[in-house]
C-alpha cells in the first residue's frame, strides 16, 4: 500500500502528463492524411494505420544523413565540452587560488547575448577562421553554450562530494594530480553522466547555428533538416515529421537507458572505502 | 624547480583552467563583446550604422511592447522554474527508488526533453490547436465543454499554455540533475535517520534537501537562465502574437533584428537580459559562498 | 539607366525561336557570357509543392548542359532565407544568388550586382513588367535595378460555392461591405469564416494589408516619413474588421498560415483568404470539396481599385560572387519561356510570375478556378505603400505592425483610435530619420 502512494500513483500521474504528446505523435507517424485532417475522427485512435509516413521519411529525405550529422556532431561536442567542463571545474571547486570568483562569475557572460542575436558576431569569427559549412565547426560553437552550464553543474556535484577521502589522500602523501584522477574523477561518475546526457540533449536540440552555419543539404542535422524540409510555406507533412522527431529521440532515450546503472555502480564502489 | 609544483600554488589551476580559457575566450568572447556593442549602434542588417549611445535603451524604456515583454518574461521564468524544481525534484525522489521496471521508466520519463525543442513545439501546437486539440475533443466529449479551447488565441490563457508546454519540457532537466545528486547521498544517512525514527518529510527536509542545495542552487540558476532566454518553443507555437503578448527578450529582439532587420535594436533588447543575469550572479556566488 | 541594346534584345528573341526551331532542347547562345571555370550557389525558398522544387532542379540542370556551368541549389523554408540572406550579406561570402522576399534587397542594396540588363531585357521580352514589380525590383536609392522580380504567391478568397449560395449569395461579393453581409449570412448558417489574426506571416499580413488599404488607408505616406496610420481611413478599416471578427470562428488570434488550411478543409470554415495550396491539396485529399471550392479577388472598397498584398519574390546577386555574369545568365534562362513556362504549369500556378505576357500560360486556363489568381500581381501593391520599400517598411512589415493593429482592436479588445495609436508609435520609431 505505501509503495502504491509513494510510487505508482504518483508515477502514473507522471506518466501521463510527460508521456501524451508522444502517444499523439507516434499515432500521428502512422495515421493516413485524410484521419489527420478530420475534426470529427477521434483523434486518440487509427483507423487505418500506414506506414507511408516513415518510408517517405526515410526514402524521399535525407533523414539517415541528418541524423549520422546529428549524431557525429553531439558525441563530440559532448566529449569535448566534458572534458573541458570538467579540468575547469576541478580547478573552481576543489583549489583555491585568486580570481575563482571572478573566473566563475564570467561564466554567468556567457549568455549575455542569446544565440538569435550572437550567430551574427559570431559568423564574423567563424568566417575568419574557415569554419563556414564545415559540419565539424559546430562542436566548437556548441561548446560555447555547453561548456559554461557543465562547468557549473559539475562545481556544484563536486561540492557535494564529502573532502574527508581527499583529505585522507592528502595525508597519505598522493599528489593532487593522482587525487584528482584517482578519488574525485570516479566519485564524479554520476555528475559527469548528467552533464554527458545535458550536453547530449542540447546538442541534439540545437537549431539555430545548424541552420545558419552549415549550408550544403549534406551537412544539415535532424532539427534543421526536418523543420526546413517537410514544411513547405503553409503546409506541414505532420505524419513524416513527428515519425522524423520520434526516431530523432532515440538515441539519447536509449543512451540513458543504460546509463542507469552506473549511476548505482559508481557511487556503491565509492562508498566501499 | 621548486616554483613549478603541481601540487602547490596556481600551475595546477592555470593548467586546469586553459582548455575552457581557449574555447570560451576565443570563440566567445569576441563575438559577445561585438554582440553587446551593436546595442549601442544604429545597425542594420545591412549597414553596419553608428554609435549612437544610449538611445535605443532610451527608446526601449518607453516602448509599451518591451514593457509586456519583460513582465512576461519575468513571470513565465518564475512559474516555470518553480514547477519544474518542485515536479522535478518530485519525480526524482520517485524514480530513485527500487521497482519492477525502473530504468523503463527512468529513460522514457525523460522524453521530453530529448525531442529537440523545435519538434515537440510543433507537437504541441498542434495539442493546443484551436480547432484541432485532442483536449478540446476529449473535454468535449466529456460534456464538460461545449466549445474547442482558444488556448493560444487569447494573451492570457496563450500565457498559461506556453508555460505549460515548457514545464512539460522542463521537467527532465531537473529530474536528470537530481537523480544524479540523491546517488550522491550515502544511504547510511537515511538509515541513521530511520533508526532514529525521524519521518519521512522530515528525512527530506533536514538531510535530503540540504545536502542537495548547492545542486539545486545550480539547477535552479541555470533553468532560469535558460527559460529567461527561451526562444524556439515560443517563437514556433506563436511567433509572440497574439499580439505580441507572449513575447520573450530573445523572440522579441529576433523579430526586430532578423526579420525586422534592425540589429541595433534587436541587440539592445538582448542586452536588458543583463540585469537579470547580474542579479542570478550574485546570488549564486552568496549563496555558494554560505555553503562553502 | 542603361541602355540595352535592341539587337541585344531582339537577338534574345531570335535565339530562342531558332532553337527551338531546330528542335534542340537548350542550346541557347548565354545573353550574359558565364566566367570561366564558374559555379554558382542559389538559395532559395522550398516549393510550397514539390513539383516547384523538381522543375526548378530539371530546368537548372538545363542551364548547366547548356552553360557548363554547375548550380548547388539549397532549398529551405521561406522564413529561415531571410537569416541567411541577412549573414550572408553582413559577412559578404556566402550564395551567390538569393531567392528573397519583399523588402529584402532594399535593406542592403548597396551589396548587390546591378541587374538592370537582365531586368529590363526581360521585361522587354517578356511583355513588361507589372508596376509592382518595379517597386520591388528598382531602386531608386541606387538609381539602377537591384533584384530580378519572379513572382508572387497570390491569395484569393477562397470559398465554399454551396454554402455561400444557400447564405443567399449567387454572385460572389464585390465590396466589403456585401462581403460583411455574406459573413453574417454564413455565420447564420453554421459556417462561418476565418482569417488569420496570429503572427502569420502570409495570410495575416496579406489580407489586413488588403482592409487598410482598400478603405484608403496606409502605413505612412509618399515621402517615407509621414506616419499615416492613425488618420480617420485607418479607423474606419479597424471598425470593419472589428464587425468582421465578430462573424468568424473563434480561435482566429492564434493562427499561423496553416491553420486556416487545415480548419478550411476539415469544413470548419466556408471562407478564408489563402494562395492555391487549399485547393490543390483538396484536390488530392479532399475531392468533394475541391469540387465545391471557388475564389474571387478580394473585395474593392472606397478606395476603388484593387490593393492586395501578396508575398513576392525576387532574385538578387550579390556583389561578393565571383561570377556574376554566370549569375546573371542564370536568372535570364531560368525566367525565360521555355524553362519559367513549364515550371508554373508544373506548381498549377502557385507562384504568379511577374512577367505579363505569363498571364498567356496554359495553367490560368486549363482548371478556371485558377483564373482568379492570374492577375494577382496586377492587383497587388508592395508593402510598404505608400512608402518607399527599403529597410524600414521590412521592419513595419516583420513587426506585424499593420496585422497586430487590428489583432489588438478586436482580439484584444482595444479601441480602434488606440489599436491604432499604438501603431502609430512604432511606426513613428521605425521611420524615423
Amino acid at each position: 500500500m505505501r509503495r502504491l502512494l509513494s510510487i505508482w500513483l504518483p508515477l502514473l500521474a507522471f506518466a501521463l502528463f510527460l508521456l501524451f504528446p508522444f502517444y499523439w505523435m507516434v499515432l500521428t507517424s502512422i495515421k493516413p492524411n485524410e484521419e489527420l485532417v478530420s475534426v470529427t475522427a477521434n483523434p486518440f485512435w487509427v483507423a487505418h494505420p500506414t506506414l507511408d509516413h516513415i518510408k517517405y521519411l526515410l526514402s524521399s529525405t535525407s533523414y539517415p544523413r541528418w541524423f549520422w550529422n546529428t549524431m557525429a556532431v553531439a558525441s563530440a561536442a559532448t566529449a569535448l565540452s566534458i572534458s573541458v567542463s570538467f579540468s575547469a571545474a576541478v580547478a573552481l571547486a576543489r583549489l583555491r587560488f585568486r580570481g575563482s570568483e571572478g573566473v566563475s562569475l564570467g561564466i554567468y557572460l556567457a549568455y549575455l547575448i542569446p544565440p538569435a542575436i550572437l550567430f551574427i558576431p559570431l559568423a564574423e569569427v567563424m568566417l575568419k577562421l574557415g569554419w563556414f559549412d564545415r559540419l565539424w565547426a559546430l562542436v566548437p560553437v556548441y561548446s560555447t553554450f555547453l561548456v559554461p552550464f557543465c562547468t557549473w553543474l559539475l562545481v556544484g556535484y563536486l561540492k557535494s562530494i564529502p573532502r574527508e577521502l581527499e583529505e585522507a589522500a592528502m595525508v597519505d602523501g598522493a599528489s593532487r594530480v593522482r587525487i584528482i584522477l584517482e578519488i574525485i574523477l570516479p566519485l564524479s561518475a554520476p555528475g559527469l553522466i548528467s552533464a554527458f546526457i545535458f550536453c547530449f540533449t542540447l546538442s541534439w536540440n540545437e537549431y539555430l547555428y545548424a541552420l545558419v552555419f552549415m549550408s550544403s543539404p549534406a551537412h544539415k542535422t535532424v532539427p534543421v533538416g526536418l523543420a526546413t524540409e517537410l514544411v513547405r510555406g503553409d503546409i506541414y507533412q505532420w505524419g513524416p515529421l513527428m515519425a522524423g522527431a520520434l526516431f530523432g529521440s532515440l538515441p539519447v532515450a536509449v543512451l540513458y537507458f543504460f546509463f542507469v546503472e552506473h549511476y548505482v555502480a559508481g557511487m556503491s564502489g565509492a562508498l566501499k572505502g | 624547480m621548486r616554483g613549478l609544483s603541481l601540487d602547490r600554488g596556481p600551475l595546477l589551476p592555470t593548467l586546469l583552467l586553459v582548455p575552457s580559457a581557449v574555447l570560451l575566450g576565443g570563440l566567445l568572447a569576441f563575438p559577445l563583446v561585438l554582440g553587446v556593442l551593436l546595442g549601442f549602434k544604429d545597425a542594420t542588417i545591412g549597414e553596419a550604422g553608428n554609435f549612437i549611445g544610449l538611445d535605443n535603451y532610451r527608446y526601449l524604456l518607453t516602448d509599451p511592447v518591451l514593457r509586456i515583454t519583460a513582465l512576461n518574461t519575468a513571470l513565465y521564468t518564475l512559474v516555470t522554474v518553480v514547477f519544474k524544481l518542485a515536479l522535478g525534484l518530485a519525480l526524482a525522489l520517485i524514480l530513485n527508488q527500487r521497482f519492477a521496471g525502473y530504468r523503463f521508466w527512468r529513460s522514457v520519463l525523460l522524453l521530453p526533453y530529448v525531442v529537440p525543442t523545435v519538434l515537440s513545439a510543433f507537437a504541441w501546437w498542434w495539442i493546443l490547436d484551436p480547432q484541432f486539440s485532442f483536449i478540446s475533443w476529449g473535454l468535449i466529449r466529456l460534456g464538460i465543454l461545449d466549445q474547442h479551447v482558444n488556448f493560444l488565441g487569447s494573451a492570457w490563457l496563450a500565457r498559461a499554455s506556453l508555460m505549460v508546454a515548457n514545464v512539460w519540457r522542463g521537467i527532465p532537466f531537473f529530474t536528470v540533475g537530481y537523480l544524479a545528486g540523491l546517488q550522491s547521498i550515502p544511504k547510511e544517512l537515511h538509515e541513521a535517520a530511520a533508526i532514529d525514527g525521524a519521518s519521512g518529510w522530515r528525512t527530506f527536509w533536514e538531510i535530503t534537501w540540504l545536502l542537495l542545495l548547492p545542486l539545486t542552487t545550480i539547477l535552479t540558476i541555470f533553468s532560469a537562465i535558460f527559460t529567461f532566454t527561451d526562444f524556439q518553443l515560443i517563437w514556433t507555437i506563436t511567433r509572440g502574437g497574439p499580439a505580441n503578448a507572449t513575447h520573450l527578450f530573445v523572440t522579441l529582439a529576433y523579430q526586430r533584428a532578423i526579420p525586422g532587420g534592425a540589429l541595433g535594436e534587436g541587440a539592445a533588447i538582448a542586452g536588458f537580459t543583463l540585469p537579470f543575469l547580474a542579479l542570478l550572479a550574485w546570488a549564486a556566488l552568496d549563496a555558494l559562498r554560505r555553503q562553502a | 539607366m542603361r541602355k540595352i541594346p535592341r539587337r541585344t534584345v531582339l537577338g534574345w528573341g531570335l535565339g530562342v525561336a531558332a532553337g527551338r526551331a531546330l528542335g534542340q532542347a537548350a542550346k541557347v547562345e548565354p545573353v550574359f557570357k558565364p566566367e570561366k571555370d564558374a559555379s554558382l550557389r542559389l538559395l532559395r525558398w522550398s516549393g510550397f509543392v514539390k513539383s516547384d522544387e523538381e522543375l526548378w532542379n530539371a530546368n537548372t540542370k538545363k542551364f548547366t548542359e547548356a552553360t557548363g556551368v554547375p548550380v548547388s541549389v539549397e532549398y529551405i523554408t521561406w522564413e529561415d532565407v531571410r537569416p541567411k540572406a541577412a549573414l550572408a550579406a553582413n559577412l559578404g561570402t556566402g550564395p551567390d544568388i538569393i531567392m528573397g522576399w519583399y523588402d529584402d534587397p532594399h535593406i542592403y542594396p548597396q551589396k548587390l550586382v546591378d541587374v538592370s540588363d537582365v531586368a529590363e531585357g526581360l521585361g522587354k521580352q517578356l511583355g513588361g513588367w507589372y508596376d509592382v514589380a518595379r517597386t520591388y525590383g528598382y531602386s531608386n536609392r541606387m538609381r539602377h535595378w537591384i533584384a530580378v522580380p519572379v513572382g508572387g504567391t497570390v491569395e484569393c478568397l477562397t470559398y465554399r460555392t454551396s454554402w455561400t449560395k444557400e447564405a443567399g449569395f449567387d454572385e460572389f461579393p464585390r465590396s466589403p461591405a456585401d462581403l460583411l453581409k455574406l459573413a453574417r449570412a454564413l455565420k447564420a448558417k453554421g459556417h462561418p469564416v476565418g482569417f488569420a489574426l496570429g503572427h502569420a506571416v502570409g495570410d495575416g499580413n496579406n489580407w489586413t494589408h488588403w482592409v487598410l488599404w482598400t478603405f484608403g488607408g496606409k502605413a505612412v505616406e509618399k515621402d517615407s516619413k509621414t506616419i499615416a496610420i492613425a488618420q480617420k481611413p485607418s479607423l474606419e478599416a479597424i471598425a470593419y474588421v472589428q464587425e468582421l471578427y465578430a462573424q468568424m470562428v473563434p480561435g482566429v488570434g492564434s493562427w499561423l498560415d496553416p491553420n486556416n488550411n487545415r480548419a478550411f478543409l476539415a469544413g470548419e470554415i466556408s471562407l478564408t483568404n489563402n494562395g492555391i495550396s487549399i485547393y490543390y491539396a483538396a484536390k488530392k485529399d479532399f475531392p468533394q470539396i475541391a469540387e465545391d471550392i471557388n475564389h474571387s479577388p478580394f473585395p474593392i472598397g472606397p478606395v476603388g481599385r484593387a490593393t492586395e498584398l501578396a508575398n513576392f519574390s525576387q532574385a538578387f546577386i550579390f556583389k561578393h560572387s565571383r561570377f556574376p555574369n554566370a549569375a546573371k545568365e542564370y536568372i535570364r534562362f531560368m525566367l525565360s519561356p521555355d524553362q519559367a513556362g513549364p515550371w508554373v504549369d508544373a506548381m498549377n500556378g502557385y507562384v504568379t510570375p511577374a512577367l505579363k505576357q505569363y498571364q498567356d500560360l496554359p495553367v490560368w486556363t486549363k482548371d478556371p478556378k485558377a483564373t482568379p489568381f492570374r492577375d494577382g500581381i496586377a492587383r497587388m501593391q508592395h508593402n510598404g505603400y505608400a512608402g518607399e520599400p527599403g529597410q524600414q517598411a521590412a521592419a513595419a512589415l516583420a513587426e506585424f505592425i499593420v496585422l497586430d493593429m487590428f489583432a489588438d482592436a478586436t482580439v484584444n479588445g482595444m479601441s480602434a483610435k488606440d489599436a491604432a495609436a499604438r501603431a502609430e508609435n512604432r511606426l513613428r520609431r521605425i521611420y524615423r530619420g
